[in-house]
């Protein structure tokens, strides 16, 4: 539209009449004003022609006190001392958008006295940055941060993440050497077999021996050097697994292909070596890829809770830290605020959004006398309260001390390859050992027996083995990523396959979570624009339902005087000398109007100059495609319990829609997850669903979380799997693709000890020639390969 | 063909091939992989300005390093 000019901070447009003109520019609001000059002064302009046509969020305004920043609690927890003596901090800079944001931080940050080195990282927005603590504080490089525009919290690095992030590294290192190797043993290996069938001078086999043997000697110390850690501990607590027989394996190999090569006689092994260690690692290496930080999560739970609150003392206001707040004190809680400390309310009353304890979004009118709860929101309330509990046993903290013991203790279901690899290497050894003996005794031919069980450990080649599992599970989770299932970590497929038990949070994950109409009553016909201009200035869900109901295109918002929210009855106005009202039956008898029918859905009545005009009826209703999936996910023998912080009332009546036989109901987010454990200890595997800060209790403790995509940032972040499109068939589909994924993994691990087991009692009998070793080792991991690939086909519906 | 000319061209070819792998792993631990859309959009913001601000960044950085370590000096010699 023509009429429509750009901000020149953040370039969404606006009608001209609304915009502040200055000079030559147009601002949307003093945010954009104030952060434009301030770039302009600093030097920083170019930023808007880097920008080009990306648009930016309007700064907000409302920060806390930036001056906490420097507490010297703060310094211990985030801020480290580099070598050079100068202090590092990791932040999340909130409210970048593009590639100019990252320069235009980066920029105005490394500008500032004393700050030393900015570096952010494009694709999750993650800071380090260095500086001199003598020369500037912490307090002034946010301050800085947020008079450009933007806002940042930190974050603990120096936990789960840095320390994933370097084995990360170190695999790669070690893969790259290892596929290097590999690659040019590959080559030889050519002219290797080329020679073993048209003949070779001995002279030439004997230099591509030691190539070789040059190319084997890093992957066997360096990339394999995991392996033979492995084996170390392995045996220093006297247990046998994969890494024993791979490390073992490689090992004896090499010596023996020394051996061969120093004394030129038969053929050498090393390819051997660098094929074993390089497959192993790569499916090791697929299943170290995603490993989540327990640390992150933490972070962004604090986050959710002020840091200071206003007390009362003497009659005089003053902002004090939440930490040095004791029962007793007394708090003031303005609307829109978060409540930080537990208490009960001296004066005042209002609606609090209890969504973050119960999972219900309806707002509960809190009067004096009644309790509130750290964690809840003040909507509308302006209350004075006494502390009843100090922050340290304030209900949140004490939900965020029991997430972070949950998620450090989060059990681990062994996985089916372990612990058959511990087996089976152990049952290798014990062979190649009898082989030796058997043949020693047959043969007395020290070195010839010595050969064959050492071509016995060789041929029970772990690569297939190792293969099976991560190969399958990749598989799994592609086909889950296109269909908008998001799993964390593959090692949850195999676990997820074997789950008992499936728990549903109510609102939220089977319902929409917002109220819907579902039966309308006129008595007296009325034009819809009068409800609409009414609705229009609540946010309360039901009024939302409704109004979404009623919307269509012609509806022309009426000029209504007088606007009134009542508190827990609905809203009332003045429009043409008559009053206007909306809301519960509380409201209707207030103001005269007889209701008497009470349904046990939430009702909407609505009143012009004292005459009812219509009455709607509001149901949160389940998701459509919830009744079905619940359905085909019980056939599949998985039993469904649905927990809820609702009352018992709605409770049944969603579980009778969705077909869900038992329900628990009224149960706080402790309750949840009490109810999880009890499952543990009767040796269940339970999977839970939720999607809001209420559920992350239970979710943190169950076996496999499930969280709906337009949950609360953190149900997600505590989930093991994220539906992504946020449906209930996803739900089905996660569970299919497991189950599938599983069966997969077991007929690979099926397919390798079928191989095995013909090719092991051919070495034994030492029958094993280098082809066959090499062709089969191949062979055998195609099929591993091959067969995964199945699952591909399978789901092309 | 006589056995060291194969010798010597084994071990050429595996001595330039483990440099670049050297020189992979150099950028691995540099951390030049963290961030794939960093390498991308740098090229976006390449001029003189930009240049020459990362000059002055690192004169800064310099002289901050020697004042630091003048700092700890003073720390480590004072007379009590």
């Amino acid at each position: 539209m023509s009429d429509k000019i750009p901000c020149s901070h953040c370039h969404l447009e606006f009608s001209e009449d609304v915009m502040i003109r200055d000079g030559e520019h147009y601002f949307c609001c003093n945010g954009c004003q104030g952060v434009f000059h301030l770039l302009s002064n600093e030097g920083l302009d170019g930023f808007y022609d880097k920008l080009g046509n990306n648009k930016l969020a309007p700064p907000s305004k409302q920060y806390e006190d930036s001056s906490n920043f420097d507490s010297p609690a703060f310094y211990e927890r985030f801020v480290t001392l580099n070598k050079d003596g100068f202090s590092e901090v990791s932040l999340v800079i909130e409210g970048i958008h593009c590639a100019a944001c990252v320069w235009l931080n980066e920029k105005a940050l490394t500008n500032m006295e004393g700050v030393i080195a900015t570096n952010i990282n494009y694709t999750n927005n993650k800071a380090k940055i260095v500086w001199d603590d003598d020369t500037v504080k912490l307090s002034k490089i946010i301050d800085m941060i947020r008079a450009i525009g933007y806002d940042a919290y930190p974050y603990d690095a120096s936990l789960q993440e840095q320390k994933a992030d370097k084995e990360r590294k170190e695999y790669y290192t070690r893969i790259a050497v290892a596929v290097f190797a590999t690659m040019n043993m590959m080559t030889i290996m050519v002219a290797q077999y080329a020679g073993y069938f048209s003949g070779i001078s001995e002279n030439i086999k004997h230099i591509l021996n030691i190539g070789e043997w040059v190319l084997a000697t890093p992957v066997l110390f360096y990339s394999g050097w995991p392996f033979i850690r492995g084996m170390y501990y392995g045996m220093k607590t006297k247990t046998v697994n994969m890494d024993t027989l791979v490390a073992t394996g490689a090992i004896l190999t090499y010596i023996y292909s020394i051996y061969i090569t120093i004394t030129r006689s038969g053929e050498a092994y090393f390819d051997s070596v660098t094929m074993i260690i390089t497959f192993v690692l790569v499916g090791k290496f697929l299943e170290v890829l995603s490993k989540k930080s327990i640390a992150d999560t933490l972070d962004i739970m604090n986050h959710h809770l002020p840091n200071d609150v206003k007390v009362v003392v003497d009659k005089k206001i003053i902002t004090k830290n939440v930490n040095d707040v004791n029962a007793g004190e007394v708090v003031i809680i303005n609307s829109g605020e978060r409540v930080a400390l537990d208490g009960e309310i001296i004066h005042g009353c209002g609606n609090f959004d209890e969504s973050s304890i119960t999972g219900e979004s309806e707002p509960i009118f809190k009067n004096v006398g009644e309790n509130i709860i750290s964690g809840t929101v003040s909507i509308d309330a302006d209350v004075k309260y006494r502390v009843s509990k100090d922050f340290a046993h304030s209900t949140m903290s004490n939900i965020v001390a029991l997430l972070e013991n949950a998620m450090n203790n989060k059990p681990k279901i062994q996985q089916l390859a372990n612990k058959l690899s511990e087996y089976f290497s152990e049952v290798i050894l014990a062979l190649s050992f009898i082989t030796f003996i058997g043949w020693y005794i047959y043969s007395s031919n020290f070195e010839q027996s010595f050969m064959i069980s050492i071509a016995v450990i060789v041929i029970a080649c772990p690569c297939a083995l190792a293969l099976a599992t991560p190969v399958a599970t990749l598989v799994g989770l592609s086909i889950a990523s296109k269909r908008g299932i998001l799993f964390k970590e593959a090692a949850q497929l195999e676990t997820m396959a074997n789950a008992d038990i499936l728990l549903l949070d109510k609102t939220g994950t089977i319902t929409k979570g917002r109220p819907e109409v579902v039966k309308e009553e006129i008595f007296l016909s009325f034009h819809k624009s009068l409800l609409y201009a009414l609705l229009l200035n609540s946010k309360h869900p039901v009024a939302k339902g409704v109004e979404q109901y009623i919307f269509e295109d012609d509806l022309d918002p009426l000029e209504l005087e007088n606007f009134q929210n009542i508190p827990s009855q609905g809203l009332s106005a003045m429009y043409d000398g008559k009053m206007l009202a909306g809301g519960n039956a509380k409201l209707m008898r207030t103001i005269g109007v007889d209701v008497s029918s009470s349904s046990e859905n939430s009702e909407f009545y609505f009143a012009y100059g004292g005459e009812l005009l219509a009455k709607y009826e509001l149901f949160d209703m389940p998701r459509e495609d919830a009744k079905e999936a619940i359905e085909k996910i019980k056939k599949m023998g998985i039993e469904i319990i649905m927990l809820t912080g609702d009352h018992e009332k709605s409770a049944k009546k969603v579980a009778q829609m969705v077909g869900i036989e038992k329900y628990e109901y009224g149960l706080t987010p402790q309750d949840k997850a009490a109810f999880i454990e009890k499952l543990h200890e009767n040796g269940k595997v339970s999977v839970m669903a939720g999607d809001g800060i209420n559920d992350i209790l239970a979710l943190a403790n169950s076996d496999i979380a499930i969280a709906m995509g337009n949950g609360s940032d953190i149900a997600i972040e505590v989930s093991d799997v994220v539906l992504l499109n946020d449906t209930f068939s996803s739900l089905h589909d996660s569970f299919k693709i497991s189950k599938k994924t599983f069966t997969m993994i077991k007929e690979n691990l099926a397919l390798s000890f079928i191989y095995n087991g013909i090719t092991i009692p051919l070495a034994m009998a030492g029958y094993i020639i280098p082809l066959i070793a090499a062709i089969s080792m191949s062979i055998s991991s195609l099929i591993v390969v091959g067969n995964s690939m199945r699952i591909k086909f399978g789901y092309k519906d | 063909m006589s056995s060291w000319v194969i010798g010597m061209m084994l071990g050429v070819s595996i001595f330039l091939g483990s440099i670049a792998v050297v020189a992979l792993i150099w950028a691995i631990k540099k951390g030049q992989f963290d961030d794939s859309e960093h390498f991308l959009n740098a090229v976006k913001f390449d001029g003189t300005d930009d240049l020459n601000d990362a000059y002055e960044k690192e004169q800064k950085v310099k002289e901050l390093k020697e004042k630091k370590k003048e700092d700890l000096r003073k720390k480590v010699y004072k007379p009590e």
